[in-house]
Formats: C-alpha cells, sequence, structure tokens
C-alpha cells in the first residue's frame, strides 16, 4: 500500500452536447485503492461521466461543461493545464480493443512510453512487468514482435490494460472493457483489476451487475429519465448498494427488474 | 393472376450463384436469338450496300437490337419487361460505344506509339534532330528528366502542403474548415492553361525569372495539390476514431499521436494520394509551355534556362506536323501512358492492403 | 443550482504545448495556402490583365468580336471564344452524360462482382489519360473517323440548321472537338455517378423490386430521382472541366475571331479561350499577352462560377462527404 496514490473527486459534473443537456450534477468521490463502478442503463450518461475525468469529453466537437473534477484538490479542468498531463496519469480502456494495428505486441506495450516522448532504454524490462501485471506475460513472452492485431480480441484488450499499465498511471478509467469479450477473458480481466487496486485508483462502467458486485467497493447508480440529463441516483459501498439500496429505482435496477 | 409471383423479401444473390442459370429456357433461346439476329442482319447490309459504319450501326443496328430487346423482355416478363429490355439494350450499346472509343485511345498509343520506342529513343535527346530525321536518331531522354524533375519538384511541395491540409481538414477542430474546403473545390476547377499564365505572370513577366523548370513545378503546384489533400483527407478519415483516441488517452500530444498512430495506419493511403497527384499532373502541357519552354538538349538544372517534358515534346512535334515528328509524339505518347500506367498500377497496390484488412473486420 | 448552469463552458480540442501549437498552426497555414493561392492567381492575373480590360472595355473584351494586333488601336474581344467555350463544353456534356450514366448503371446495377470491379478500374485508368495524349488521338485517329459522321450526319440532317454547312473541311469543327471531349469526360461523370449510386440505399432498390417495379422503372422513378442532385452536380464538375480543357481540343478545332458561331457545329469555325491563349502565346506582343491574360482572368472566373454551382449541388446532395 503506498499512500501516495491519488484520490479522486468530482463536484457537480454537468455535461452538453451542444445545447442538450446529457448529464446533472454528478458529485463522487474516488478514494484510492478503491475500485468504484459506474452503473445503470444504456444512455443514462455513465460513459459520457467516465471520459471526463481525463478530459477524453473534449475530443467531441460542441462537448461543454460545468463543475471540477479535482485529483489531490486541484481541478483538472482549471486554465493552463494540459490534458496531456491529465491524462498520462489518468489512464483509460476503451470498450473496443484499441490496440495499433501497425505495431507489434511488444511495440504495443511501450507505445505510451514512446507517444509520450519518454525514453525507454529499459523497454524490454517494462513489457514483461506491464505483460504480467496485465496477467498475459506466458502466453505471448515468445511472439512479441507479431503484429498486435494477431491476437484474440480479450488479448488485445489485456493487451491494452498492459499499455496502460506501462505508464504507471494514478488512477484506471474502464469503460466496459468487457463488453465485447468471451466470460474467459471477462474472468482474466476482473483478476487483473482486483490485482491492480493496489497500486491505484480504479473507475469501470459496466453494464454487468455482477461484475459490479465482483470487482468493486462502491457504486455510483446512474439514471436517465425520458428527456432529462442523466444523474446519479445512489452512490455507496457495493455491499449496500445491492443489498440495501435506499431508492426504489436502484433497487429494481440492480434486481434487473429493468435495463 | 398471369404474372410471375414476385418473392416476397429478396434474397441476397451467393457470390458464386449462376443467374443465367436460372434464366427460362425460352427466355434464354429469345435472348440469344436477338442479340445474335440484329448483328448478323446489320453487317449483312453494312457489307452488301456499303453504307457507312457509323450509319449502319445506328440506322440498322442500334433499332434492331432495341426490337429484340423489347421482344426478349416480353417473352420473359410479359408488357413490363419491354421497357426492360430496351433499358438493358440501351445501357450496353451506350457503355461499349464509349468504351471501345476510349480503349481506341490505348489501343492506337501503344500500336503506334511502340513502333518508336527504343533504347536511344529513352537516352537521346532531341539535339540535331530535324522535322526530317527518322526515328534512328533521336530521342526524348531530355524530356523524361525533364519531367521526372519537374514532377518531382511539383511533388516536393505539394504532398506537405496537401497532407498538412488534410490534417487541418480531419485532425484539428479548426474554424476554416469549410472555407478550406471550398477553396480546394475552386482549384480543382482552375484551368491549367490559367495556371500556367499564373506562373508566367508572377515569374516570368515580372522579370523575376526566365523559363525554368522550377516554374513549371510552380504552376503544377495549384493543380496538384486539391488532388492530393482531397485522397489524403478520404484516407485520414478512415482511421477509425478509437486509435486516435487510444494514442490520446495514453497521453501522448497530438503531434505524436498522429505521426506515430494516425500517419502510420492511414500509410497506404497517403502513397495513393501522392501517386494519383502525380498521375494527375504528369501530362500536363499547357501551364509548361508556359513556363518552362522548351530546350532540345538535357537540362538538369531546375533553376535555369528552358526545359523539355514529355507532354510538351509530344505537344511541339504534333505541332511540327511532319511525319517524324508525329512519330515521335507518338513514342511520347506511350511513354508518358507507361508512366500513367505504372503509376496507376502502383497506386492500386498501395490502396489494396487496406481494402483487405477492412474486409476481414 | 443555477450557478452551475452559468459556468458552462464550451470544450474545444486545443493544443496547450508549445510542439502541439506549432503542429496546429503548421497544419492550418498549409490549410491557408489554398486560399493563398487562388488569391495570387487572382491577383497577378488581374494586375496584367488590367491594361487590357482598360483600354478595351471589360464587356467588349468579353463578349465583342475581333482580335487583332495589326490594327491600331489593337483590337482583342474574346466573345467567340467565349461562347465557343461554353458551347462545346457544354454540347461535350450532352454526349457524355448519357454514356457515363449507362456504365455507371451497368457497374453498379447489372454487372456481376468481377466484371464490375474490373469496369471500375478500366474507368479510373482511363479518366487517367493525360488530354494532350486524347489530343494526339483526336487528330490523328479519331479526327478523320468523325469527319465521316459529321458528313453523315450532315447529308442525313443537313436541313436541320445546327447541321447545315456551308464552309471548307468538316475537319476541326465545335463538332468533333465536342466528341474529342465528351470522350474525353466520360470517365469523370461516371466515376462521381457510379460513386453516388453505390452510395444509395441499396435496400430501397431491392424493396422497389420487391414490390414488384421492373428495372426500367426503379431507375426512373427510384434511382434517378435519389440521385439526381449528385449526378448533376458531377455533370457541372466535368462541365467545368470540360471549359478549362486546352490541348485535348486545340487540334481538332479551328478558331474563328471575327464572328460568333452562334450553333453550325459542322463548320470549321469555332472558339476556345484556352486554345486561344495557347495558339496566340508564342508570338504575342506585350499588349497582346496582356490581353491573353484578361482573356485567363474570364476563363478563370467563369469557371468558379460553375464550380461553385457543382460543388454546392454536389455537397446538398452528399452530406455524407461533410463531416
Amino acid at each position: 500500500m503506498v499512500e501516495s496514490i491519488s484520490h479522486l473527486q468530482t463536484e457537480n459534473i454537468n455535461v452538453w452536447f451542444g445545447q442538450r443537456h446529457v448529464l446533472k450534477d454528478v458529485s463522487l468521490t474516488f478514494p484510492g485503492n478503491q475500485v468504484t463502478a459506474l452503473i445503470g442503463p444504456s444512455g443514462c450518461g455513465k460513459s459520457t461521466f467516465i471520459r471526463t475525468l481525463n478530459r477524453m469529453h473534449e475530443l467531441i466537437p460542441s462537448a461543454g461543461l460545468s463543475g471540477k473534477v479535482l485529483v489531490d484538490g486541484s481541478d483538472i479542468y482549471d486554465r493552463g493545464v494540459d490534458p496531456v498531463d491529465v491524462r498520462l496519469k489518468i489512464g483509460m480502456v476503451f470498450q473496443k480493443p484499441n490496440p495499433f494495428p501497425t505495431m507489434s505486441i511488444g511495440e504495443n506495450v511501450v507505445s505510451g512510453l514512446k507517444l509520450s516522448g519518454q525514453k525507454t532504454p529499459n523497454s524490454e524490462e517494462i513489457i514483461e512487468t506491464s505483460l504480467r501485471r496485465a496477467s498475459m506475460w506466458n502466453e505471448v513472452k515468445d511472439r512479441l514482435g507479431d503484429p498486435a492485431i494477431s491476437l484474440s480480441g480479450g488479448q488485445q484488450q489485456r493487451l491494452c490494460i498492459a499499455r496502460g499499465l506501462a505508464m504507471t498511471p494514478d488512477v484506471m478509467l474502464m469503460d466496459e472493457p468487457c463488453s465485447a469479450l468471451d466470460p474467459g477473458s471477462t474472468r482474466r480481466i476482473e483478476e487483473t483489476i482486483l490485482e491492480l487496486k493496489d497500486s491505484m485508483t480504479i473507475v469501470i462502467v459496466t453494464h454487468n451487475r455482477q461484475q459490479a458486485q465482483r470487482i468493486s467497493d462502491q457504486t455510483a447508480f446512474f439514471l436517465a429519465d425520458d428527456g432529462e440529463p442523466g444523474h446519479v441516483v445512489e452512490f455507496g459501498p457495493t455491499q449496500t448498494i445491492f443489498t440495501r439500496p435506499s431508492d426504489d429505482r436502484t433497487n429494481d435496477y440492480v434486481n434487473g427488474h429493468f435495463g | 393472376m398471369s404474372t410471375s409471383r414476385v418473392p416476397l423479401a429478396p434474397v441476397e444473390r451467393p457470390i458464386d450463384s449462376k443467374p443465367w442459370s436460372k434464366v427460362a429456357p425460352r427466355l434464354r433461346s429469345t435472348v440469344i436469338l436477338v442479340s445474335v439476329l440484329p448483328l448478323v442482319a446489320s453487317l449483312g447490309i453494312w457489307a452488301s450496300s456499303g453504307v457507312d459504319f457509323i450509319v449502319a450501326l445506328f440506322a440498322v443496328f442500334l433499332p434492331l437490337q432495341l426490337l429484340g430487346g423489347a421482344i426478349a423482355g416480353f417473352v420473359g416478363y410479359g408488357r413490363r419487361g419491354i421497357a426492360d429490355g430496351l433499358l438493358v439494350v440501351v445501357t450496353f450499346f451506350l457503355s461499349a460505344f464509349v468504351l471501345i472509343l476510349l480503349l481506341s485511345v490505348v489501343w492506337s498509343v501503344f500500336a503506334t506509339g511502340f513502333q518508336a520506342l527504343s533504347p536511344h529513343f529513352f537516352f537521346q535527346n532531341n539535339k540535331y534532330v530535324g522535322p526530317t530525321t527518322d526515328l534512328s536518331y533521336g530521342g526524348l531522354g531530355h524530356a523524361l528528366v525533364g519531367t521526372i524533375l519537374v514532377v518531382f519538384f511539383t511533388t516536393l511541395i505539394t504532398v506537405p502542403l496537401g497532407v498538412a491540409t488534410a490534417v487541418y481538414i480531419t485532425e484539428t477542430q479548426g474554424k476554416s474548415r469549410g472555407l478550406i474546403r471550398t477553396m480546394l473545390q475552386a482549384m480543382s476547377g482552375l484551368p491549367s492553361v490559367v495556371a500556367g499564365l499564373f506562373i508566367y505572370s508572377m515569374l516570368i513577366a515580372s522579370g523575376v525569372s526566365s523559363y525554368a523548370g522550377y516554374a513549371g513545378s510552380l504552376a503544377l503546384v495549384p493543380l496538384m495539390l486539391p488532388t492530393v489533400s482531397r485522397v489524403a483527407e478520404e484516407s485520414l478519415r478512415l482511421v477509425p476514431k478509437e486509435l486516435r483516441n487510444g494514442a490520446l488517452a495514453l497521453g501522448a500530444p497530438s503531434w505524436r499521436a498522429f505521426f506515430m498512430v494516425t500517419l502510420p495506419a492511414a500509410r497506404s493511403g497517403i502513397v495513393t494520394a501522392i501517386l494519383l497527384g502525380i498521375a494527375r499532373i504528369i501530362g500536363e502541357t499547357a501551364p509548361l509551355l508556359l513556363t518552362i519552354f522548351s530546350n532540345n538538349g538535357t537540362n538538369w538544372n531546375l533553376f535555369s534556362d528552358g526545359m523539355a517534358s514529355l507532354p510538351t515534346y509530344l505537344f511541339l512535334n504534333l505541332s511540327f506536323g511532319t511525319d517524324g515528328s508525329i512519330a515521335r509524339a507518338w513514342g511520347a505518347a506511350a511513354t508518358i501512358m507507361i508512366l500513367v500506367a505504372v503509376i496507376f498500377t502502383l497506386a492500386r497496390v498501395a490502396s489494396a492492403p487496406r481494402k483487405a484488412r477492412k474486409a476481414k473486420k | 443550482m443555477s450557478l452551475e448552469h452559468a459556468t458552462k463552458r464550451d470544450l474545444q480540442m486545443k493544443p496547450y504545448r508549445f510542439a502541439d501549437k506549432v503542429f496546429f498552426r503548421v497544419a492550418a497555414l498549409a490549410a491557408y495556402s489554398a486560399i493563398i493561392i487562388i488569391l495570387l492567381v487572382l491577383i497577378f492575373l488581374l494586375q496584367r490583365a488590367y491594361p487590357a480590360f482598360e483600354q478595351q472595355g471589360i464587356l467588349a473584351f468579353a463578349t465583342g468580336v475581333g482580335w487583332d494586333s495589326s490594327v491600331e488601336p489593337q483590337i482583342f474581344r474574346i466573345g467567340p471564344q467565349l461562347y465557343g467555350t461554353l458551347l462545346i463544353a457544354a454540347l461535350a456534356t450532352v454526349i457524355a452524360v448519357p454514356m457515363a450514366i449507362s456504365i455507371a448503371y451497368f457497374i453498379v446495377f447489372i454487372a456481376p462482382r468481377f466484371l464490375a470491379t474490373s469496369a471500375i478500374i478500366l474507368i479510373d485508368f482511363l479518366a487517367a489519360i493525360p488530354s494532350v495524349v486524347i489530343g494526339l488521338w483526336g487528330l490523328i485517329v479519331f479526327g478523320p473517323v468523325a469527319v465521316g459522321w459529321a458528313e453523315t450526319l450532315h447529308e442525313a440532317f443537313g436541313w436541320i440548321p445546327i447541321f447545315s454547312h456551308d464552309a471548307g473541311t468538316f475537319a476541326n469543327s465545335p463538332f468533333i472537338a465536342s466528341l474529342v471531349l465528351g470522350i474525353m469526360i466520360v470517365p469523370i461523370i461516371s466515376s462521381v455517378t457510379r460513386e453516388i449510386f453505390s452510395q444509395m440505399d441499396q435496400e430501397v432498390i431491392k424493396a422497389a423490386i420487391a414490390m414488384g417495379a421492373n428495372r426500367e422503372s426503379t431507375l426512373r422513378k427510384v434511382i434517378l430521382p435519389t440521385s439526381a442532385g449528385g449526378i448533376v452536380g458531377g455533370i457541372l464538375l466535368a462541365f467545368g472541366r470540360a471549359m478549362g480543357e486546352t490541348v485535348a481540343i486545340y487540334f481538332v478545332l479551328n478558331l474563328v475571331y471575327d464572328k460568333v458561331n452562334w450553333f453550325e457545329i459542322l463548320n470549321p469555325e469555332g472558339g476556345n479561350v484556352a486554345s486561344l491563349v495557347l495558339s496566340k502565346f508564342g508570338e504575342a506582343s506585350q499588349t497582346e499577352i496582356e490581353a491573353l491574360m484578361a482573356a485567363g482572368v474570364v476563363l478563370f472566373v467563369v469557371t468558379l462560377i460553375v464550380n461553385a454551382l457543382a460543388s454546392f449541388i454536389v455537397n446538398r446532395a452528399q452530406p455524407w462527404r461533410n463531416v
């Protein structure tokens, strides 16, 4: 356990696309070394929300925002903060595996370091450590030179996790990382997540309620009513959310009555 | 209902199906009959009466074939098949007509042009070649050198400009993207002779420079730029957004994300853009006549003295009009077409892997 | 709650660090070069052309007749050339459109896949034939053949004014020039049309056929109406290209300077601005070059208008091209 792990917090995040208000007043706290699951039916804004946490949100034209995202107390949206520096500390894994097709497996792992202009004299070591942490070293150690797209879907996703880990981020954001994968790959990624939380803060968007229960320490339930912006209905320890939710809608959702 | 039954849902045609084998035998024999009869009849009339080929084609063959198409349509599908038959005949006839004309261009270039080609034709220049000199002496080596130098210099200027323009349009959220696009479209309609006048006015008439290769290169820039930037833009657009986002999410600055991820993924498209741009300008004549003038000797220097190029060599020889010079013109045409064909093949090869990858997904 | 709404910021992807600023700035600079080039073309041509416009008068220059540098004052008027340019480009387009659409229709809706693929490659290759090669072919190979066609047309339809013929040979007429030009632009129109056809919702067409429509009525009632805008735009693009074309018709067209040949397309009396520039440039005096510059300006402005119209129509018909 390291105490320098970042503590992430949002204050009254509101999100717009053009004139459309899609997310309202989200204030959540993500303590270090914990896994926070964001659950909710499709279209409730949870993926949009997670993209505000490392400023990927602003890549979408006409994106608007208010509120604060605080990392250890300072707002990543402050004037003069370079989103590039933010993303170095806050990594992200996407729904669809996106290894770089023009690079080999090994190159993909250290691609983040090269992309951010860091020297990699000990790249072999980094490759091995990162792949081990993503628990795929044994599968690929003999073919690090193969193109990354020769891997299976689940392996590609773990490669993307390894790629993110090589950057040694404080926070890892995962946007439905298992939604395109088979149950076996999903389980391995869940195991990886549980190991990783010793060294970082993890926020994961998931559609899968069982997954949230299995891996998360706390859970936020998002919901968007018809035509209304999405918002957080309930937020608390996962145990509480799934067994003694205080809101009926949460109860209905976690018990699979809708969504 | 006597009309044929229409299936409720359209069925995708299997790749290896043989649609013709499903045609009713009666229709098939009619089709064969109406395809052969008009041909035979019009050939007979053409041969026996001695009317012009074009008359026989349009006044005898086409009407007969239209009638045949209508009959075949009627036999196959009843009254509503008549219009279909006519449509198919018209489509085939017009397509074949113009394709034959276009292929005649290619065929005459190679059939006539190849007679002029010989090793010395590629290496010798036009010095001491008069209007009556036969093909055993002299060649277009100087023009080949000129074209390669001029086109190379144009490419050197245009490709960075064009690719960077495509980057501006696809990778940034710059405010003037619409305006730039409009300007490029305007530029793609720039008459080539006007491009020549422009550089003539800017460099030569103003006394900045005399006729020189680089002036020709500059005149070709506005002609090549729209092609390069459009094709480059399309290929950058084909790079999945997930890849860019993946790079940016790793903390890459935009420029590194572009050079290390987006550009390599679009590499074959960019190569295609360059090649199509070269194909666009390699045969440009008018702008070069106004800017590089001509030269009978080989000039390796882009920055002084007139230069020869393949298209202007063709043009000037054709203008001479003697048998010898026209033969040289055909030789130049064949050389240009060989270059175009090579570039074109390279472009197809370059863009092929992308297609295959896309198909696999 | 109004507090948060008041602080809504529109986020933008913008460069923060120096290298990114350079990257974005360089891209923007390159993009602006398109504007700069167009402006330079206009500025330098206008500057050279100004004396000619001043001496002849803009309107008289563009619409009047006569081109003579041996009289005093010199007369430089491009009326016959400007009209001839439009006439020949229009005729070429009329000739090319049915054939181009036929090919596109054949490739997209009739041909089996392997044939369609090779036809597409062939058409793209033919589109890349340089115009000077077309000009050579037009003069040596096609010209004599087309003279025969022109004679036949005249014999059969000479009583129609446009096919009348009262001067010189049948060669080097607007008719032949537009045939050559028409053949040259077929690949351009047909590739635009093909693209539009293949972007069309195939489901709509299948649905129409499933509902009992035949080929002909599907083409007339479904395919053509939905793609009309794009095809018209493509035709205008080709028209613009035809107007600016120089060497493909330079050798197969005889220019007249002292009268406008309004419609007698079989007479060897044509006009073409680009050919005018090419044929007069070699021996031109200083003032005559200024007049040729002015001709270039007029040609550029006219093609700009046509192209603007074309891209407006194409963009409206193909919204997927503007993301």
